[in-house]
C-alpha cells in the first residue's frame, strides 16, 4: 500500500494490446471467403461513391457549362423515324399527322404525355403508347376501336356527317376503314347525340346492342346481312333492342334473353313462314317474350317466287348492299 | 427483426467439447436479441488451450458460419469467452490519503486509488484479462460510491485474472482468421455466474461452479461482487478417462457409461447389480458391477469438488455464502452431483437455470456460458467504451464496412 502519485503509472499489458489480425494463410477457407466478401462489398460501395461523384461532377460541370444539356440530360439525334405498330386500320402517316411533331425535335426532348393525349383525342384509337428507341426512332403503339354501327350527325354547318359506334358506345369519325365493311354496318336509330368539347358522349346501352350484333355476325350471319337500323329507342324502358331489316320486317329483341336462342327462334319462324303455302310476308316478330313468339304477316303474299322467305333475300351469297339513308 | 439501429455481436465460447456462438442484436447497448445459433463439436482444443490451430478454426468457423446463416446478418464484432487452466488471478489492494482540505473524496483520489491497486506488474509475458473491482473502504467502511463523503483514508481492492499473452492470443486468433474481432474478453465463469445468480444472490454470496469436458471454472460472489475466480483442469473428461481405466473399457464406451449411469454420489448398495457395457447383444458385450461404475464417478466428482474448495481456500466461508452452491455445465448434469456439492461444502446446492427470458432452446446447460458473456458483456461494456449506436447513411456505412475491412 502506497499514498497515490501525482500521475500514476499505466497498468500492466493487458489482452487489448493484444494483435487481432491473422495473416491470410493462418485464416481458414470460411475465414477467407468471408474476408473477400468484406472486400468486394467495400469495393461495390467505392464503385457506387465514385460513379455517384463523377455523376455531381457532371452535372456541377453542365450547370455552369450548358444548362441545356440539364433539361435533355441523354444526347440524343432528331427523331428520323416514326414506327406504327397497330391492331387496327390506322396509317403511319395518319399518326405522323395527329403528333405533329415539331422539326426538328430531338427524341429526348418530346413531351410524350402530350403526344399521347393527341392521339387519344381522337376516338378511334383507344390505347396508344410512345416509347423512344434510340437514337432516332419513335415508336407508337395502338390499340383501336372496331365499330359495331353507324349512326348519321350534323356536322357544325348542318351538313350531314356519317360516324361510326364502337363497342363501348364511342361515336368516332371512322378514318382509313374498307368502304364496303361501313356500308355493311347497321344504322343506329333512337338516340341522341350530345355534344361534349371533344366530340361526343359516348352512347348508352351499345354492349347490348353490340352483343347481338356481334351474335347475329356469327351465329347467323344470313340474318345479319338484312338487318338495317336498329332502334333503341325502348331499349332503356322496356329493354327490348329493335331491328328492322331491309325487307322491312321488324324483330324486337330483349336484352333479358339470350341473344342466340332469339336469333334461332328468327331463323326458325323465317323458315316455317317460308315454307307454309301462302307464304305471307312477315311484317314483325317479338321475340322478348318467353314461351311465345307473336308474328304479324301481311294480309296477302306479294308476288314472288315459291320458297322465298319474306323480307329476306333469297340467297346467301346474292347480298344485297344496305342502303346508305 | 434486427433493426438498423442494432450491432450484431457473438457471444463464442472455445470449449473443449464444444464451440457454442450465440448472434444477438444489440440496441442501444442494452437491449438483447438473440438471432441466431450455432453448436460444432470442438477439435483441436485441450483443457480450454488452442492444442491444434488449424482444427480449432475450422470447428469454430464452422460454428460461426451457422449462426450467421441462422441469424441472416453479418457478425460485426465477437465477445469471447476465456477459460482454461493457464488463466490465474490474484488479489491486490492500494490506499491513498483523501488529499482535500476538509477531507471529502473527490473523483481524483477514486481515479488515483484505482490506478494504485491496478498497477502491479505481471510477470513477463502474460497479460491482463479482467480487473474486477471490489467495494471501496473509506476509513474501514464498506462504501459503493465513496466521492463526496468525508474520510481520511480510501482503500479499494482488484481481483486481476491474467494469464499467458501466447494462450489468449491463440484464442483471439482463432476468431480473427475468421476476419472478426475480438472486442470483449469475458471469463467462462463470470458468464455463466451472472446469468445463473441474481442479484440478491450475489448479495448473499454464492458459489457458481461450471464443470465442463476439459476444465471447471468457478466464481465466489460476497457481497454483490466477486471475491475470486478460478479455473481447474480437471472436468468431465477425467471421470470418463477413470472410468476407462477402472472398468477396462475404451474412452468411448466409459463416456457412455459416465451419460447412463453415473452418478454424484454412490446410491447402489447391491454389489451384485450390473449394467450392460454396450446394451446391445453385440460380441464383446459384458455386464458390469454398477456399484463400481457409481463409485468410480463419485470419487471423482468429490475430488473435483474438493479441489475447487482447496483452491477457494480462506476466501470460502460456509456462513458468508447465503445463496448456497450453484452447479452448471455438461458434467453438472450427472444425477446425484448436488448432494456431493452438499457434502463437500456444507451448503444447499443446486443445478443453475437460465431466467425465464432465455428461450426454453437455449436453456441447456452448454448455453450458460455464452448466454452469460452476453449478460457480463452488456452490464459492463460501458466500462470499456464501446462505440456509440450505428449511425445511418451512406457515408457511416462506408466508413464502418472499411474499418471493418
Amino acid at each position: 500500500m502506497s499514498n497515490a502519485p501525482e500521475n500514476p503509472p499505466p497498468p500492466g499489458r493487458s489482452w487489448r494490446n493484444i494483435r487481432q489480425e491473422v495473416q491470410p494463410v493462418a485464416m481458414s477457407r470460411r475465414g477467407r471467403r468471408r474476408r473477400q466478401l468484406a472486400w468486394l462489398k467495400a469495393g461495390v460501395l467505392l464503385t457506387l461513391a465514385a460513379a455517384g461523384g463523377w455523376g455531381v461532377h457532371l452535372a456541377v460541370h453542365a450547370w455552369g457549362h450548358d444548362r441545356a444539356a440539364l433539361a435533355t440530360a441523354v444526347h440524343s439525334d432528331p427523331v428520323r423515324e416514326v414506327v406504327l405498330i397497330t391492331d387496327g386500320v390506322l396509317t403511319r402517316a395518319w399518326v405522323t399527322a395527329a403528333l405533329a411533331l415539331p422539326r426538328p425535335s430531338s427524341l429526348m426532348a418530346l413531351d410524350l404525355p402530350t403526344l399521347r393525349n393527341r392521339l387519344l383525342a381522337h376516338g378511334q384509337v383507344r390505347v396508344a403508347v410512345l416509347t423512344r428507341k434510340f437514337p432516332d426512332t419513335l415508336v407508337v403503339t395502338l390499340q383501336e376501336r372496331t365499330p359495331v354501327a353507324r349512326v348519321q350527325a350534323a356536322d357544325g354547318a348542318g351538313q350531314p356527317r356519317q360516324l361510326l359506334v364502337a363497342r363501348d358506345g364511342v361515336v368516332y369519325d371512322g378514318v382509313s376503314y374498307d368502304r364496303q365493311m361501313v356500308a355493311g354496318l347497321p344504322w343506329l336509330d333512337g338516340i341522341r347525340l350530345v355534344r361534349t368539347a371533344a366530340g361526343f358522349e359516348p352512347v348508352a346501352g351499345m354492349e347490348d346492342v353490340s352483343a347481338l350484333l356481334t351474335t347475329a355476325q356469327l351465329q347467323a350471319p344470313h340474318l345479319y346481312r338484312e338487318w338495317l337500323i336498329v332502334s333503341l329507342t325502348r331499349l332503356a324502358a322496356a329493354d327490348e333492342i329493335v331491328v328492322r331489316s331491309q325487307g322491312g320486317m321488324e324483330a324486337v329483341f330483349s336484352r333479358r334473353r339470350d341473344y342466340f336462342k332469339q336469333l334461332a327462334q328468327l331463323d326458325y319462324v323465317i323458315d316455317r313462314t317460308r315454307e307454309t303455302p301462302a307464304a305471307p310476308a312477315l311484317l314483325s316478330v317479338n321475340l322478348a317474350l318467353d314461351g311465345q313468339v307473336p308474328i304479324r304477316v301481311q294480309e296477302e303474299a306479294p308476288d314472288r317466287a315459291p320458297g322465298v322467305g319474306p323480307g329476306f333475300s333469297h340467297s346467301n351469297s346474292q347480298r344485297k348492299a344496305k342502303r346508305d339513308l | 427483426m434486427i433493426s438498423n439501429s442494432s450491432r450484431i455481436v457473438a457471444a463464442v465460447e472455445i470449449g473443449t467439447g464444444k464451440i457454442a456462438v450465440l448472434v444477438g442484436a444489440i440496441t442501444r447497448g442494452r437491449s438483447l436479441n438473440i438471432v441466431g445459433v450455432g453448436v460444432a463439436p470442438s477439435r483441436g482444443v485441450m483443457k480450454g488451450e488452442v492444442i491444434d490451430y488449424k482444427a480449432a478454426c475450422e470447428a469454430t468457423h464452422h460454428a460461426l458460419e451457422m449462426a450467421e446463416k441462422r441469424a441472416g446478418a453479418r457478425i460485426e464484432e465477437v465477445w469471447l469467452a476465456q477459460t482454461g487452466g493457464h488463466l490465474d488471478g490474484f488479489y491486490n489492494e492500494a490506499s491513498v490519503n483523501v488529499k482535500s482540505a476538509d477531507n471529502t473524496v473527490t473523483a481524483l483520489d477514486i481515479a488515483s486509488v484505482c490506478a494504485l491497486a491496478k498497477e502491479k506488474e505481471l510477470p513477463p509475458g502474460r497479460s491482463r484479462i479482467h480487473e474486477i473491482r471490489r467495494p471501496f473502504r473509506l476509513d474501514g467502511r464498506a462504501v459503493p460510491d465513496p466521492e463526496h463523503l468525508s474520510g481520511r483514508r480510501l482503500e479499494v481492492g482488484y481481483w486481476i485474472v491474467h494469464g499467458p499473452e501466447s494462450k489468449v492470443s491463440d484464442n483471439i486468433h482463432v476468431v480473427g482468421g475468421y476476419h472478426l474481432e475480438v472486442r470483449e474478453l469475458v471469463l467462462a465463469s463470470l458468464g455463466s455466474g451472472a446469468l445463473l445468480t441474481t442479484a440478491d444472490e450475489r448479495a448473499q454470496g454464492a458459489l457458481v461452479i461450471d464443470i465442463g469436458k476439459g476444465v471447471t471454472d468457478y466464481v465466489l460472489y460476497r457481497d454483490g461482487h466477486v471475491l475470486v475466480t478460478g479455473t481447474l483442469p480437471v472436468a468431465g473428461d477425467h471421470l470418463t478417462n477413470d472410468l476407462s481405466i477402472g472398468l477396462r473399457v475404451t474412452p468411448a464406451q466409459a463416456e457412455m457409461i459416465k451419460l447412463r449411469h453415473g452418478r454424484g454420489v454412490v446410491v447402489t448398495r447391491d454389489k451384485a447389480d450390473k449394467v450392460w457395457l454396450n446394451g446391445d447383444a453385440s460380441f464383446g458385450d459384458r455386464q458390469l458391477p454398477k456399484l463400481a461404475i457409481e463409485t468410480i464417478a463419485a470419487a471423482r466428482v468429490g475430488e473435483l469438488l474438493e479441489v475447487v474448495r482447496q483452491k477457494l481456500g480462506p476466501a470460502f466461508s460456509p456462513e458468508h455464502c447465503g445463496a448456497g452452491v450453484v452447479l452448471t455445465g455438461g458434467t453438472a448434469k450427472l444425477p446425484g452431483i448436488e448432494e456431493a456439492a452438499t457434502r463437500v461444502f456444507g451448503l444447499p446446492a443446486r443445478r443453475g437455470e437460465a431466467p425465464s427470458w432465455v428461450k426454453d432452446e437455449l436453456k441447456d446447460p452448454m448455453f450458460s456460458t455464452v448466454l452469460g458473456v452476453f449478460q457480463f458483456g452488456l452490464r459492463t461494456a460501458h466500462e470499456h467504451a464501446l462505440p456509440p449506436r450505428r449511425k445511418t447513411g451512406l457515408l457511416s456505412n462506408l466508413t464502418r464496412i472499411f474499418a471493418s475491412t
